[in-house]
């Protein structure tokens, strides 16, 4: 019994990494099986998880440009840009 | 002048392109890599290339959809740079760069150290579309350092698959999702100090 607890129990720390590597690729049974019941103990990665997820939601509408704020390339350089290929 | 002529000639074609675009282009590029110089740069880079390569461009295509994948293609190469010779001054940007950066989360059993222990955040429907929190995320993202920085923004420019990002930046999958880890863990971080416990 003591052996299969040991092959459960994570730290929260490689907790913590499975459930970064879980949102990228496929983690095996054995990481599944640790992952979930180290979850149903612990409230911190539990919750942990929950912001992972929206960070991870936020990154993507973010850095997909949802906030976007529209600035002006400055003139002298549309017009170096324009001038250099007028030049070819 | 018809607009056949117009049409064949590449720079007067691209000089119209640089008045109709290059505004949207320039402001996409700052916004990924917060760095105005670097910006201008790429989106020179974007037209020089739109000249030289322009027997590529067919006719029927979208000129915006065009060169804004050459100047994704640019930005990414700007992140795969940095992730490779990130700044120097990197222990400015990350205070806790002299410790193993785990450590300041988890104690020596691999527990959560109690000021860290995440606990939940309050239900806010609308946090994504509260103006103040972008600001603070924008910052917080910002703070990161250069090469985790760089590795998040590739992974989520033109949605690109983990493995393929592995293979253009020559990292394992496992350090691909430790540096994840890692940038995940200081924004939360960042978050949490400068918005939720406020």
């Amino acid at each position: 019994m003591k052996k299969i607890m040991n092959w459960l129990m994570l730290s929260c720390k490689k907790a913590s990494e499975l459930i970064e590597k879980k949102l990228l690729v496929r983690l095996s049974f054995k990481e599944n099986v640790q992952l979930h019941m180290h979850k149903s103990m612990c409230s911190a990665c539990t919750a942990y998880e929950q912001q992972s997820k929206k960070i991870d939601e936020l990154f993507h509408k973010h850095l997909n440009g949802d906030h976007i704020t529209i600035s002006s390339l400055n003139d002298r350089l549309k017009q170096k840009i324009i001038n250099t290929i007028g030049k070819n | 002048m018809g607009v056949e002529q117009f049409q064949k000639n590449p720079s007067i074609t691209i000089k119209s392109w640089v008045e109709a675009y290059s505004d949207k282009m320039y402001s996409w590029a700052l916004y990924k890599t917060n760095n105005k110089e670097t910006s201008e740069d790429l989106v020179q880079q974007t037209f020089m290339i739109a000249y030289q390569s322009f027997d590529k461009f067919e006719d029927r295509s979208n000129p915006k959809t065009w060169l804004f994948g050459i100047l994704n293609h640019k930005i990414a190469d700007h992140f795969r740079k940095i992730y490779r010779n990130p700044v120097i001054n990197e222990s400015d940007r990350n205070p806790e760069a002299g410790k193993d950066f785990l450590d300041t989360f988890f104690d020596a059993d691999g527990s959560w150290i109690k000021e860290q222990r995440p606990k939940p955040w309050p239900e806010d429907a609308h946090l994504f579309d509260n103006a103040d929190f972008i600001k603070i995320m924008h910052s917080c993202m910002n703070k990161l350092p250069s090469n985790w920085f760089a590795v998040i923004n590739l992974k989520y420019l033109e949605e690109k698959k983990g493995d393929l990002i592995c293979q253009e930046l020559e990292i394992t999958p496992t350090n691909f999702w430790q540096i994840l880890h890692r940038a995940k863990l200081q924004l939360r971080k960042c978050l949490e100090i400068h918005w939720f416990k406020k």
